[in-house]
């Protein structure tokens, strides 16, 4: 049995199922930012897999990409934690189910 | 590259993916499931390695496993310990659901799907390809994410910020609501003169606004 691009997207489904489960259950509001950034790791490593195993001149696009993901990433983490304090601060707790301010 | 060598990567690095997003899930402490993450992200990179991306490892190591876990690190320390509680919601069974029925799909496409894969060889110098394709064709993008990136770090210090004046008018109304409506209009005048006198506004006020509001310390380290 050799190792080919089946293996990986089936890693990178179940990686994405529990980074799912984890931002959709979680409590604590960086938990779910957890859940965030595993799903985000599993699409990056989709598309490492198919740039791999792909012989077209442009398969390089798909590792673009994911340097781009890396970024939104990084960007999407650093305001999720401020507003994650700025929750703690006005509300003091980061529970979600306790803010319920918008919650009709 | 020895195809024993190959196999035993691969397994090795997927369990540790996998075991370690699954730890996530079952750990209660909030810290050890940050933890519990960054083994993961460093399976993915090693993954990554096993794709000959040697390039995105390095990129995954630097700004996940050193940058973005700090981060959620420090936002743990700064709330106090009973917020490290990492238990689910009542949803717990509807998120399950909904992600079996996500594994399943997905599982079946990537099976049932004819890929046409072709394992070639690998891409050398791929710093020196993904650089140079980042100033040509995606030029664009490029600079869009520099922008991006500068909004975001403003945007996060403009949040995580706490205004003086903004922490002596909420410690005003935290004081109105713990004495009733009647008593606002000494208060709200009688708070900021001590932090006058003394010379510095910034430092004074700050621990006015959850002190007075009966709250953990932990609340005015949090800047």
């Amino acid at each position: 049995m050799t190792i080919g691009l089946e293996e990986y997207l089936v890693l990178g489904a179940l990686l994405f199922s529990i980074g799912l489960y984890i931002a959709l259950a979680k409590r604590n509001a960086i938990g779910v930012l957890m859940g965030v950034e595993l799903m985000l790791n599993a699409v990056n490593l989709t598309l490492v897999a198919f740039s791999r195993f792909s012989d077209s001149e442009v398969a390089l696009s798909a590792q673009v990409f994911v340097v781009f993901i890396i970024a939104v990433a990084a960007a999407e983490v650093a305001v999720g934690l401020a507003l994650a304090l700025v929750v703690y601060r006005n509300r003091q707790t980061v529970n979600l189910d306790k803010t319920d301010l918008l919650k009709w | 590259m020895s195809d024993f060598g190959f196999h035993l990567a691969f397994w090795s690095l997927a369990s540790v993916t996998v075991g370690g997003a699954l730890m996530i899930i079952v750990s209660r402490n909030l810290i050890h499931a940050v933890i519990f993450l960054i083994l993961s992200l460093l399976g993915v990179a090693g993954l990554y390695l096993t794709l000959s991306a040697d390039f995105i490892a390095v990129v995954q190591i630097l700004i996940y496993v050193g940058a973005i876990s700090v981060l959620m690190l420090f936002a743990i320390m700064l709330t106090p310990r009973v917020e490290r509680d990492n238990s689910e919601t009542r949803l717990r069974y509807p998120a399950a659901i909904i992600m079996g029925m996500v594994l399943t799909a997905t599982v079946f496409v990537a099976l049932d799907t004819d890929w046409g894969e072709v394992r070639g060889a690998a891409l050398g110098e791929q710093a020196r390809l993904i650089g140079e394709s980042l100033i040509r064709e995606y030029v664009l993008p490029f600079e869009i994410g520099a922008v991006l990136l500068t909004a975001a770090l403003v945007g996060a210090i403009a949040l995580a910020r706490e205004d003086p004046e903004d922490a002596v008018v909420h410690a005003a109304s935290l004081r109105q609501e713990a004495a009733g409506p009647a008593s606002d209009e000494p208060e709200q005048v009688s708070d900021p003169a001590p932090s006058v006198g003394d010379g510095s506004g910034e430092t004074e006020a700050a621990p006015s606004g959850p002190a007075s509001a009966g709250s953990p310390a932990g609340g005015s380290g949090a800047r």
